[in-house]
């Protein structure tokens, strides 16, 4: 479960103060499948880095399975963004002189997981995305569709519990854009938890929840979404063999740490 | 652990990736090095040529100057109270001067010793003819002269001489014996066409004018110590009686080769301190190069920083990252300049006839410690600057 309690984030912009997000309260259940629509500048970035503890908010409290984030330390959230959360973001960030396999395989590594068990992890997950055959190419030479599905195997190696998805399918054509949806779908199928940042409201409205925010404040929570979407037989076959929710586990902080 | 070994993969990785700035950044360790090692080796070198000719030299020999004899000097009859001490095993007097010899109309500055039998003992002197000085030359004031090798050979161009007269000064002698040559480093040093009189007839000569210094007694002395071993204690027994004698330290002075071997070595030894600096700034400036490299190199990666922090990656690892770059470039760099510097020395020896000059290991570790050093101290900057970044500053870098 994350929650956001009264969350404010402010930037110095020469003499102005920007409100990027101003007094947010938003609450996300395990395995809700939420998109955040707005406009650019309206703060959705803001929220989602804050939501992935890659950014801390000015005032207000973040938690994160009943934990404030700010009582983590920076290497706690370190491991708490390898462990639970995975990361989509529009521009697929991928390093470009490392293979998609590499890629891929490069959170196991920050894990300390023994390279067996990475090599099985990482091509489940090419497997999963479908690009088993391109794990040698790098990224400049694979198409969008493709990087962007090789972010997405970074994302679930992990076996994450919440993933973020920063217009996953803004530099995408509309018929990749339907894949990389699919494909997150099927992982919140899987009982976890998707929060999707888009500013296309036909991409919101294929979301059971949509949270509209504008100038960093939330203008509409809507949950009149489609209540299901159709699972492909992965996903079912997951929730069979997972559960249909995976509980947020607080990690084993000691020791765990590297 | 596995973090290192990972650390050490991605960095080989960042390396190969950028192949040419990976050397240009080495070449200022490769330069480094190289200085480093090949002129400390070159000192170290000649260092130890130098020191083990010294030691070839009679070593159990201590030379006493008398600088201020006052009003008692030291004559012939007291050199008995030296040699009867227990480590002491002979006694020799030297006064030299210059003189001027003539063979036929020709006429040769030589440099004229008188000294006595013990002389071309405890200096190791060899004969290529005749005989040494003797007692009973000293007892008789005789006329009697030894060459050296290099004399015989500038005044008569031979050395059989013996039994030939020798005019030095006006003076009438018959040379009686010519030491033999030798390359030792003593010999080069009395290469200049010594010739050798007893004590006493040198004595009796200065009063017609000859070095005042004979009568105000002998100047120079030699002591052999019994043994090798017996060097240490000769010269303190030797030094004692000498400081009884005269009750004054500052009118003497005592050393043996010992001591000219330890001066000799401490003077190359500040010799190789000193090249070794001038090297070892220029491993300093190869550092900063590094340093310079590994801040372009945190900046143009700073997005992969975010993304890497993004997946989970800790700041210690993202420090262990740049770090073991900066590092393995170091050390890369230290093992090329190692390698040019034996190939350097190889050159030398094959270019210079007679020489062999070898790589002194010990500048090896020196070099490849300070490599080390220096990568971990330059590296940690840029790579504290990686690893402080905020992972979402990191990522929004453009």
């Amino acid at each position: 479960m994350l929650e956001l309690v009264e969350v404010y984030k402010l930037y110095q912009l020469g003499d102005e103060v920007i409100h990027a997000l101003d007094n947010v309260s938003l609450s996300i259940d395990d395995g809700e499948f939420v998109s955040i629509v707005g406009p650019s500048g309206s703060g959705k970035s803001t929220l989602m880095h804050i939501l992935g503890c890659l950014d801390t908010a000015t005032y207000g409290t973040y938690y994160l399975g009943g934990q404030p984030v700010q009582s983590y330390s920076r290497s706690e959230l370190a491991l708490i963004r390898n462990l639970q959360i995975g990361f989509v973001f529009q521009s697929f960030n991928l390093i470009g002189r490392m293979t998609l396999e590499e890629n891929i395989e490069m959170p196991l590594i920050y894990r300390g997981l023994p390279a067996s068990e990475r090599r099985e992890r990482v091509e489940q997950a090419l497997n999963r995305v479908g690009l088993w055959e391109r794990r040698k190419h790098t990224p400049n030479s694979v198409s969008g569709g493709q990087q962007q599905r090789a972010a997405i195997a970074r994302a679930l190696v992990t076996e994450p519990t919440l993933i973020l998805g920063d217009e996953p399918t803004g530099n995408l054509d509309s018929k990749t854009g339907t894949q990389i949806m699919e494909l997150l779908y099927d992982l919140n199928a899987e009982g976890r938890t998707i929060v999707l940042i888009t500013h296309d409201d036909s991409i919101a409205r294929q979301a059971p929840r949509r949270v509209r925010i504008m100038d960093g404040r939330i203008i509409e929570d809507d949950r009149s979404g489609p209540g299901k979407v159709a699972l492909s037989p992965v996903a079912q076959e997951a929730i069979e063999t997972v559960g249909a929710t995976l509980p947020l586990v607080r990690p084993a902080l000691t020791g765990a740490l590297i | 652990m596995m973090n290192i070994l990972q650390s050490f993969r991605m960095a080989f990785k960042s390396i190969a990736t950028n192949k040419m700035r990976a050397l240009l950044t080495m070449l200022g360790i490769i330069i480094g090095v190289v200085s480093l090692v090949v002129l400390v080796s070159l000192v170290t070198s000649a260092t130890s040529s130098v020191t083990s000719q010294i030691s070839s030299m009679a070593n159990d020999m201590i030379t006493v100057q008398i600088t201020d004899s006052g009003t008692d000097p030291i004559k012939l009859e007291d050199l008995g109270q030296i040699e009867s001490l227990s480590d002491v095993e002979l006694v020799a007097p030297s006064n030299s001067s210059s003189a001027t010899a003539k063979v036929g109309t020709d006429s040769y500055s030589v440099s004229i010793t008188g000294t006595n039998n013990a002389y071309f003992h405890i200096q190791g002197y060899e004969l290529e003819a005749g005989r040494y000085l003797l007692q009973s030359d000293l007892d008789n004031n005789a006329y009697a002269v030894v060459l050296s090798y290099e004399a015989a050979a500038t005044l008569y161009s031979r050395t059989d001489v013996v039994g030939q007269k020798l005019s030095i000064d006006s003076i009438k002698y018959t040379i009686v014996g010519v030491l033999a040559d030798s390359d030792s480093l003593t010999s080069s040093f009395a290469s200049s066409n010594s010739v050798y009189i007893p004590y006493t007839t040198a004595m009796r000569i200065s009063s017609s004018g000859w070095a005042g210094s004979v009568s105000s007694g002998i100047s120079t002395l030699y002591v052999g110590a019994a043994n090798e071993t017996a060097i240490d204690a000769a010269q303190t027994e030797t030094e004692a009686w000498l400081l009884a004698r005269f009750g004054d330290s500052d009118a003497y002075s005592i050393r043996s080769n010992d001591t000219m071997a330890d001066t000799m070595e401490s003077v190359t030894n500040t010799f190789a301190l000193l090249l070794g600096g001038i090297a070892a700034i220029s491993l300093l400036v190869g550092g900063i190069g590094i340093m310079n490299i590994m801040l372009v190199s945190v900046t143009e990666r700073t997005r992969e920083i975010g993304i890497r922090k993004s997946v989970g990656a800790t700041d210690r690892f993202i420090l262990l990252q740049f770090l073991v770059e900066a590092l393995v470039i170091c050390l890369m760099g230290c093992a090329i300049g190692v390698l040019i510097s034996t190939v350097c020395l190889a050159v030398v020896n094959f270019v210079v006839e007679d020489s062999t000059y070898r790589i002194a290991w010990w500048i090896v570790l020196v070099a490849v410690a300070f490599s080390t050093l220096i990568g971990a101290g330059f590296g940690l900057y840029p790579a504290s600057k990686a690893a402080r970044m905020n992972p979402i500053d990191a990522l929004r870098y453009e």
